[in-house]
């Protein structure tokens, strides 16, 4: 039996496989706001920093603090690393559904 | 509760869901944007070749119908598009600005020398009407194949091709058939990409 691909576990639980999936939604090199980010995902402002910092500790988001109109707003991005990740998390998934039958 | 495991089905499933509500929310595609155009377009210069075959609608009404759509179909995508950017910064969102701006200019520039030309009245009333109808298709489509160069769509590139095909096609056949030309060509062309995204979108394809 050949062997089964791990899950990241960084990536794979329900609150931030959708804010991953969020930010993969961007096209490369843009930020989105956090408000923004939050309306996407119908998030709780804390629970969406707890996991941001999490995405933020394995780098595969970048988050940037900045002025607009001497207004601070906190910017987010996926990182190269980050979108990489994503992809091997959705291959592996396909991988683990095949080789389970997947009907 | 976020940490109870999930099935690689029941992960997928979410990724689904997610990508649908981003896709949805940051504007998805120009299906909705070129539905607007061409009903202004469709109904609009409709509404024109039909006050130029009839006795009992007096002329300057098309101009008045077609202004009237226009602005709300300019309103509609402005309104969208800043919508759809809210919160996001970066190299698309600057692509976008100047894309609308670049509308902005090359119409305001391309109404001038119209309006200039048709001051000087040298031109017949007929030929007037085929030179805004003439300058304003091949401006669109020169706009809309940019457009598909900056985002590597060729859809919308070769919506511009047509448009300009079609800009030729309004003033080879003449007043006041080229009203037609715009309604069926030019409005038809929205339509048609229109429909394309539209069934683009709810397959999932970007």
């Amino acid at each position: 039996m050949s062997e089964l691909p791990q899950l990241d576990p960084v990536i794979h639980a329900q609150a931030r496989l959708r804010v991953t999936v969020a930010l993969a939604g961007l096209h490369t090199g843009d930020q989105i706001t956090f408000p923004r980010l939050q309306q996407l995902l119908d998030m709780t402002a804390g629970n969406l920093s707890t996991h941001l910092r999490k995405l933020e500790d394995a780098e595969y988001v970048e988050i940037t603090k900045a002025y607009e109109h001497r207004t601070p707003v906190t910017l987010v991005r996926l990182t190269a690393a980050g979108r990489a990740a994503f992809e091997s998390y959705t291959k592996a998934l396909h991988q683990l559904l095949d080789a389970t039958g997947g009907d | 509760m976020d940490d109870e495991p999930m099935s690689a089905e029941e992960s997928l499933n979410l990724i689904a869901q997610q990508n649908r509500r981003t896709r949805r929310e940051l504007g998805g595609g120009p299906a909705r944007m070129l539905a607007a155009w061409a009903f202004a377009w469709i109904v609009g210069w409709g509404f024109t070749y039909f006050a130029t075959r009839t006795e009992n609608v007096p002329g300057w009404l098309g101009g008045v119908v077609v202004a009237v759509l226009f602005v709300a179909a300019m309103v509609y995508t402005g309104v969208v598009s800043a919508r759809a950017g809210r919160g996001i910064r970066g190299p698309s969102k600057t692509v976008g600005a100047m894309y609308g701006y670049s509308w902005a200019l090359s119409s305001v520039g391309l109404t001038v020398i119209d309006i200039r030309i048709t001051q000087f009245g040298s031109l017949s009333s007929d030929q007037v009407s085929l030179l805004w109808s003439g300058t304003w298709l091949l401006l669109t489509g020169v706009l809309y194949l940019t457009g598909g160069m900056l985002w590597q769509d060729k859809l919308m590139y070769g919506l511009g091709a047509w448009m300009i095909v079609s800009a030729g096609l309004s003033v080879v056949v003449g007043f006041p058939a080229n009203f037609l030309v715009l309604a069926v060509c030019g409005g038809g062309g929205f339509l048609l990409g229109a429909i394309v995204y539209f069934a683009r979108e709810k397959s999932g394809r970007r």
